[in-house]
């Protein structure tokens, strides 16, 4: 194929990518995308990296931060400038996440926001109404409101679509009864995607999603969940009695909520850990410079090959993460599937970010164990990587379905 | 009221990459800090309405349009690049900077009082020679009096606090602690990309640019030898006397 022929495939907004058409093989940033990801790289080292320790201990969310990364410009990255967001293609918009991770360490903000974006955002994007687009969008990317997503129930984690919660439909009005667990910005979200079901016989082709706003009667959101990692993202379990909706918060059609859940899922998989690969990059900047600095009988740690051996895997790591996240962003704004590569990148992902934490500890020895070092908190921060956005089992067992 | 704010572009000061940052590996440039709070004081005035308009003025090649559209992102009005991409000593830039005030005939001037880089601490002064206006250096706080012709600035000398007032027009210098910046936003900075930048060149300006310092040599500064281990208070008194001579 010629050029001109080749071209026509590929993303056509000009805005980030200037004259350059970004083509598969084409590793450099324009300079409209590098400035924009080093001005991230500034705000988040200069506005956000402060009381981690404390707020980590205390479970204390950083509203202020979360404020101030929503007037940056953070939340909206992806949505379309009429509503309030910066309306980048999608992989400006991992590069920018994980820029942002390298340069704030507060993890469980990046969680928060990260749900707030693929779980809360992505869905109204893609099924909102306009006029319920027109509502919230400016507030969700803005930072004055938070988003959250209510999917997973006390009996219906990896398999979803047999939720209990019901909606039933009265007059102008939807009657939400049951309950849900695991609800990442709880506490301190202002709208949920929340999914019920109008039929539990018609299983999947019953569950719909509805807007619910903080305080909306019969909704309790009931108890704040401590937890290992990611103690800065409050997480809540939610209780739904009586619960009433009004019928213009519906989101999209009735029925059509697992096929929204399925789509929004992909996204999240496929971008959510952007972030674990700044914190990679970040921890690995760390070691190197301790390895170099750090002198046991006579000689810097690094050049034991023990140490040394270490640190190239967490180089291996890092770069094949950020070559699959880049390539499912690609595909992304290619319109293209990525429902394998999300699923891969997600996989692979988790475990090398885990692996990145363990050994950056190993590097440190003692003082990698110490809560001022701040490399503990990271590895308790990573380990739930495995578990949201769906298991490491679920993404192996869609990984198999699609080869076998 | 105008204002013109000219500013430096730096290699960043907290820029301490290694092995390979995220995505870029060039040395990254961003406004001088304290050319940074100048445009900051610069947009309170004139948000506060006793300014009309904010004017940055650099000096520098194209790739400092970067910085520049840092400075329209934050908020200022219009932004000149006068395009030389030479290292300029003071004197120079000075020289440079009267023809821009002489075109653009500003009520006050407020700019860094130095660089991070070179640290020379000279523009602002010679500037003020230069145009025979008054001048209010390492300036923390700016007060306009009496229907904006006066401004009662509190500089910070050593021996602490100082209060002056300026007639205007006059130029100000920003110490660390006037204010702290705004941070500019992605959607400013997507839309300062299609704002103008005015470019001078020297020649247009009708100054002829010879440098009065030349750069001869940057070193670093020696080595500090290793420390010795003493055994005793004894050993110790003892080397403070003789080898140290401090005692």
């Amino acid at each position: 194929m010629t050029h001109a022929v080749l071209s026509k495939l590929f993303w056509t907004d000009k805005r980030l990518t200037g004259d350059r058409e970004i083509n598969a093989m084409d590793f450099a940033w324009s300079d409209q995308q590098r400035e924009l990801l080093d001005a991230v790289g500034h705000f988040a080292s200069q506005q956000l990296n402060y009381s981690m320790i404390e707020n980590d201990r205390d479970s204390v969310f950083n509203h202020d931060a979360w404020k101030k990364c929503g007037a940056f410009g953070i939340q909206g990255l992806l949505v379309p400038a009429q509503y309030g967001g910066l309306g980048t293609d999608p992989l400006t918009a991992v590069a920018a996440l994980e820029r942002l991770a390298y340069s704030c360490r507060d993890n469980g903000l990046l969680f928060s926001i990260n749900a707030h974006m693929w779980t809360a955002i992505t869905p109204l994007v893609y099924s909102g109404s306009e006029a319920q687009k027109k509502k919230y969008l400016p507030g969700l990317c803005g930072g004055t409101l938070i988003g959250g997503n209510a999917m997973s129930e006390p009996n219906s984690g990896s398999d979803a679509f047999s939720l209990a919660t019901t909606a039933v439909k009265k007059g102008s009005k939807y009657i939400l009864n049951g309950s849900k667990i695991f609800v990442t910005n709880g506490p301190i979200a202002d709208v949920l995607v929340v999914f019920a079901t109008l039929d539990k016989a018609r299983g999947p082709n019953a569950i719909s999603a509805f807007l619910l706003e903080k305080g909306s009667p019969g909704m309790n959101v009931a108890r704040k969940l401590e937890k290992m990692g990611l103690r800065t993202s409050p997480m809540a379990e939610i209780f739904f009695e009586d619960c009433e909706v009004p019928e213009e918060n519906l989101l999209g059609n009735e029925g059509t909520g697992a096929s929204q859940f399925s789509w929004a899922m992909t996204w999240e998989r496929g971008c959510i850990l952007a972030s674990a690969v700044g914190s990679m990059q970040r921890s690995l900047e760390r070691c190197v410079r301790y390895a170099k600095e750090r002198r046991q009988f006579g000689q810097p740690i690094g050049k034991f090959q023990l140490v040394a051996s270490k640190i190239v895997d967490m180089k291996l790591r890092v770069e094949s993460a950020r070559h699959m996240l880049y390539h499912c962003a690609w595909l992304r704004g290619q319109g293209k599937s990525a429902y394998l590569e999300a699923a891969m990148t997600k996989l692979h992902i988790s475990d090398c970010w885990i692996k990145c934490c363990e050994d950056a500890i190993q590097i440190h020895g003692g003082y990698g164990y110490m809560t001022e070092y701040e490399l503990e908190r990271e590895l308790r921060d990573a380990i739930g990587s495995r578990l949201y956005s769906g298991t490491s089992e679920m993404q192996r067992n869609i990984i198999a379905s699609l080869l076998l | 009221m105008k204002i013109v704010v000219p500013f430096k572009s730096v290699r960043d000061p907290n820029d301490a990459t290694v092995a390979g940052a995220a995505a870029a590996s060039a040395a990254k440039s961003v406004i001088n800090p304290f050319d940074e709070i100048a445009i900051e004081e610069a947009l309170r005035i004139r948000e506060r309405g006793d300014a009309a308009e904010v004017v940055a003025v650099t000096i520098g090649a194209p790739a400092v349009d970067e910085q520049i559209r840092a400075a329209l992102a934050m908020g200022v009005d219009r932004a000149i690049r006068i395009d030389d991409p030479r290292a300029l000593d003071p004197y120079a830039v000075a020289r440079l900077l009267r023809a821009v005030v002489d075109k653009e005939m500003p009520h006050v001037l407020i700019m860094g009082k130095q660089a991070v880089d070179d640290d020379s601490n000279q523009v602002g002064q010679m500037l003020a020679a230069l145009l025979r206006w008054p001048q209010a250096t390492f300036v923390s706080k700016i007060e306009l009096l009496d229907n904006k012709t006066r401004a009662r600035c509190t500089r910070e000398t050593d021996g602490g606090l100082e209060v002056v007032a300026v007639e205007l027009p006059a130029i100000i210098t920003t110490d660390l602690r006037l204010n702290e910046p705004r941070y500019v936003s992605l959607p400013g900075l997507m839309k300062a990309r299609r704002r103008p930048i005015e470019v001078l060149t020297s020649n247009e300006l009708g100054v002829a640019v010879r440098p009065l310092t030349t750069l001869l040599s940057i070193a670093s500064p020696p080595k500090r030898a290793a420390g010795t281990r003493v055994d005793s208070v004894e050993e110790l008194i003892a080397k403070l006397r003789q080898e140290a001579k401090v005692l």
